[in-house]
């Protein structure tokens, strides 16, 4: 049996600025998945803005799994982390500096 | 069907609990996958700033096992899967999961589910109230010899504005068509806006909540329409069998693209600020030809 998989676009074409958050994500299905955020539109200054997965026993209550990773500093830049051993519920957090802006493609990729 | 058909279909545990026609199209247990199940998504054209309103506001569906705060897994109807479209936790928010394919025979087709609804669990209530509306269609078209864009809509209004419905309602009329960017190619209709739903006749029906948030039980649904008079053909839900003479399907013209369509969707809409849940065990979409 092959593998299977699914990428979800948890984000799209949505504006972050301040804190921003993915809406929950069912994946336990999945041993493995990589939030890829591209950046539709960026505004800096965004060097300092961090993108943190976070896990949750029942989709309510979040907790920081510990990935963290920079977000996309111009249109057409891609960033991304990678997680494992998640779970059953996933999402993304951002927090960006003031003044900056990221207009945003998130995908959740997925496999067992 | 004749009996020797019936007879293999009643001794297979995971299809004995459907009425399928003659041949099934799809069998989507969610134990296996998504089986093509997406998101919808709105037209657009040169920016996804283009798509209409209601439809931007769409996302993925995904495969729940169902779990909550207080007992942990509710797992599905059968296996441990089931397919959730889920909204976004704002009063009136609505989210769509839809599976596209085609036919290749305009007779009578029928969908079949086992189907529950739910609030996210995040208040120690009752919270019966909370999911405005769980709904099934067909998005259909004829094909290049015809002339129909046909979306048989139905829907369970459970509530509205904090008050109980508990009413099946069909959709006949829909919102004007809006272009979409300047090539002309593009256009789009938000058929799953609020306005222009009527009550099926006898259509109120009280189903089985249970008495917490987190209690789930699945229910059984069947709608059928025929594709050359594009009529209802069937509508059950449970031990309700529905009269569909007086229900009719939303029509508009064809499409340019659209041939043989034969598009199958679920959707959900939330009452309150709290994210509602429509799940779905197991879809199949059987035909006669």
């Amino acid at each position: 049996m092959i593998r299977r998989s699914f990428t979800a676009t948890v984000a799209r074409n949505e504006t972050w600025v301040g804190q921003a958050a993915t809406e929950p994500y069912e994946a336990a299905w999945a041993g493995e998945a990589i939030f890829f955020i591209r950046a539709l539109e960026a505004a800096v200054p965004l060097a300092e803005a961090v993108a943190r997965v976070q896990i949750s026993p029942d989709g309510i209550h979040w907790c920081d799994e510990g990935t963290a990773f920079g977000l996309p500093t111009a249109a057409g830049q891609v960033t991304f982390g990678r997680v494992r051993h998640f779970g059953g519920y996933l999402r993304l957090v951002a927090a960006l500096p003031p003044g900056a802006m990221c207009k945003v493609i998130v995908a959740l990729v997925l496999k067992e | 069907m004749d009996a020797m058909q019936r007879a293999v279909l009643r001794a297979d545990p995971r299809l004995s609990r459907f009425d399928p026609l003659s041949r099934i199209i799809s069998f989507d247990d969610f134990d296996d996958g998504y089986n093509g199940w997406v998101g919808l998504i709105g037209n657009y054209e040169g920016s996804l700033d283009t798509m209409l309103p209601g439809f931007a506001q769409y996302m993925e569906p995904q495969l729940s096992n169902v779990t909550h705060w207080d007992t942990g897994s509710h797992g599905a109807f059968d296996g441990t899967y089931c397919l959730k479209t889920a909204t976004r936790p704002t009063r009136g928010s609505q989210n769509v999961s839809i599976k596209r394919v085609t036919f290749r025979y305009p007779g009578p087709i029928q969908f079949e589910c086992y189907f529950t609804f739910k609030p996210e669990a995040s208040e120690l209530l009752l919270s019966e109230l909370d999911v405005r509306a769980v709904g099934f269609l067909f998005d259909l078209q004829d094909g290049e010899s015809g002339s129909r864009r046909v979306m048989p809509h139905l829907r369970y209004l459970n509530a509205l504005d904090g008050k109980p419905v508990g009413q099946w309602q069909f959709k006949q009329t829909s919102v004007p068509f809006s272009k979409i960017g300047g090539s002309g190619k593009t256009v789009s209709h938000y058929h799953l806006s609020s306005e222009g739903w009527q009550d099926v006749p006898g259509g109120h029906q009280k189903l089985c909540y249970n008495e917490v948030p987190t209690k789930i039980n699945w229910h059984y649904l069947k709608f059928g329409v025929e594709l050359t008079s594009m009529t209802f053909t069937a509508f059950q839900c449970n031990d309700r069998v529905f009269d569909v003479s007086r229900m009719a399907p939303l029509i508009v013209p064809a499409m340019a693209n659209l041939w043989c369509m034969l598009n199958v969707a679920m959707f959900v809409e939330t009452d309150t600020d709290k994210r509602a849940f429509l799940y779905v065990d197991s879809v199949l979409v059987s035909g006669d030809f």
